[in-house]
């Protein structure tokens, strides 16, 4: 698996448990009675800012334990070689467009939902919702792309 | 129109270059060993400077590795 393949893995992972985190505050707020909009609110903050987080977060940790199983397997210190080529962009700019059609997809359910007389909280949540899997389906395709070989 | 598809010599030219190995030529080309496999298993056909940088480890002329022929045609 190369480092690129581990770092999507990584994301894929971080992103399913922030997307169950998600699922599972909102059936929990459903089921105390309804969306109520000052916690969806914090809710939302707390998604979007652990999604950039965990983006970031994971990089470095990918990066770090790689290094760390690289010297371990090598037995010397030296850097693995990390190389990002132009099949690797193909790959990127393929899953983002992916993502961007799932998330696009996302945004006229939730439209459509608004459109036929559902609050506008629930609008929002879908919107949320559609982004978090929008990320795990982008995920998902570039993992298909590297195991396929393209 | 019939459909055409980038065919490669790399797995012909590694064996004939003292059966360089994957990682090798990866280095001189700049690119990493799981681009090397996806383009001589076909699976992906590189950009035109990467197509270049390989004849260039090879030291052949470009069409020596790289021909663009027939899907249908195997050689």
């Amino acid at each position: 698996m190369s480092y690129q393949e581990k770092s999507i893995a990584v994301s894929l992972v971080s992103h399913l448990l922030i997307g169950v985190y998600y699922l599972a505050n909102l059936f929990q707020m459903q089921q105390a009675g309804g969306l109520v909009s000052t916690r969806i609110f914090s809710l939302w903050a707390v998604v979007i800012v652990a999604i950039i987080v965990v983006n970031i977060v994971s990089n470095i940790l990918t990066h770090i334990l790689s290094n760390i199983i690289h010297a371990i397997k090598t037995g010397r210190e030296e850097e693995e070689r990390y190389i990002e080529d132009e099949r690797d962009h193909l790959i990127g700019l393929k899953g983002d467009k992916v993502s961007h059609i799932a998330f696009s997809i996302g945004v006229l359910i939730a439209m459509l939902t608004f459109a036929f007389g559902q609050p506008p909280l629930v609008m929002f949540s879908l919107l949320i919702l559609s982004s978090i899997l929008a990320e795990i389906i982008g995920d998902l395709s570039q993992l298909y792309l590297y195991r396929k070989g393209f | 129109m019939d459909k055409y598809k980038v065919r490669n010599n790399v797995r012909k030219l590694r064996f004939n270059h003292d059966e360089m190995t994957q990682e090798q030529l990866a280095e001189k080309a700049g690119v990493t060993r799981q681009t090397i496999i996806a383009i001589e298993g076909g699976k992906y056909a590189p950009s035109l400077e990467l197509a270049f940088k390989i004849a260039l480890a090879f030291d052949v002329p470009l069409p020596d590795v790289f021909s663009y022929e027939p899907e249908g045609d195997e050689k």
